[in-house]
């Protein structure tokens, strides 16, 4: 089982997550669906199991009830689409953000197994820790992020989308990372490069370089 | 950061691309063989077919033969210390496998090894 935060911060089942936010059931199921809610399902279980961080969840509704003009450069990097687009470039943007925040998600959640299915399964990763080189199966990754436990402070920031059709490349700068592996207050530069895989946007390499403390 | 320490870098990832250019040009794999990390990856649809792995280029650059008339240009380079990120397009293809005046944009991500900086990612998009 992955490690969890303790009882008070999570909310489990649509039920209590419905609760929170003051809205039924059937709305927050939308909302993950068309607004980009951030629950979380535990892939060895019933995909309707769902969980959720209370502070995603807050930080995701303060997001959502301001007036654009109120949100940061920096907060509207992470902002997650409200409205679903009907512009051709745009829907392909948001599918790859949306795998984007799948793997966030996971580092956040410290579970490898919730990362899997960003990816394509021939995925490899690169990239240096400590002067080491690393390269191999991206199963390296989940182990790694399984082994780290918990990252809850983790800052991402979208430095570029860029999207060919069926390929695209996504730096994502990370900030704040913590954990048994990572250490207290890491920074990461990641370079992952997407395949639009049967219609969804998956993973098939990711660059790393750990910045020196 | 376009510093001195960018521009060395630079001149060493166009190095290196130059030399998948040259294989391409030639249709020889064995070119652009050393451009390559041993344990580089490679993904993208050549028509309806997902080809993956080296060894697939490799072999196709060799089967395509001489593409002669490619019109190559770096689109974009962007370096962070040991990675970097290149897109090169590529219009003009052409060849047995090509056919002819085929346009690919391609990006490539490339890790700075003690030997030199290695493409350990390609993928391509070929235009329709």
């Amino acid at each position: 089982m992955p490690e969890r935060n303790i009882p008070q911060k999570t909310l489990e089942a649509w039920k209590q997550i419905a609760a929170y936010l003051e809205r039924s059931e059937r709305t927050v199921r939308r909302w993950e669906a068309t607004e980009g809610l951030p629950v979380h399902r535990r892939e060895h279980e019933k995909q309707d199991t769902v969980f959720a961080f209370r502070h995603e969840i807050e930080a995701w509704n303060r997001l959502r009830t301001k007036c654009p003009a109120e949100i940061s450069a920096d907060e509207a990097e992470n902002l997650l689409p409200v409205k679903p687009t009907t512009n051709a470039y745009l829907v392909e943007h948001d599918a790859i953000t949306h795998t984007m925040h799948r793997y966030i998600a996971a580092a956040r959640a410290g579970d490898g197994d919730l990362m899997r299915p960003a990816f394509h399964p021939s995925a490899t990763i690169s990239g240096y820790c400590q002067g080491v080189e690393y390269t191999g199966s991206v199963e390296h990754v989940f182990k790694w992020i399984t082994g780290n436990g918990p990252a809850p402070n983790i800052t991402p920031r979208f430095a570029r989308i860029e999207i060919i059709e069926s390929i695209a490349i996504v730096h994502l700068e990370v900030e704040r990372w913590s954990g048994k592996l990572a250490g207290a207050n890491a920074r990461a530069s990641d370079v992952f490069t997407l395949l639009k895989w049967n219609g969804e946007w998956k993973i098939t390499h990711k660059l790393f370089h750990w910045h020196d403390r | 950061m376009a510093n001195d320490e960018y521009l060395t870098d630079y001149d060493q990832i166009v190095n290196t691309m130059q030399m998948y250019i040259d294989g391409s040009k030639q249709g020889r794999s064995e070119l652009m063989r050393p451009a390559f990390h041993a344990d580089a990856s490679f993904f993208g649809y050549a028509g309806d077919q997902l080809a993956i792995g080296t060894p697939f280029l490799f072999d196709w650059i060799d089967k395509n033969g001489p593409a002669d008339k490619i019109q190559p240009r770096m689109v974009s380079v962007d370096i962070l210390k040991s990675i970097a990120v290149v897109r090169l397009d590529v219009g003009g293809w052409s060849g047995k496998l090509a056919g002819s005046d085929v346009y690919m944009s391609d990006l490539f991500t490339l890790l700075k090894t003690p030997s030199g900086w290695k493409i350990i990612q390609k993928a391509f998009h070929w235009h329709s």
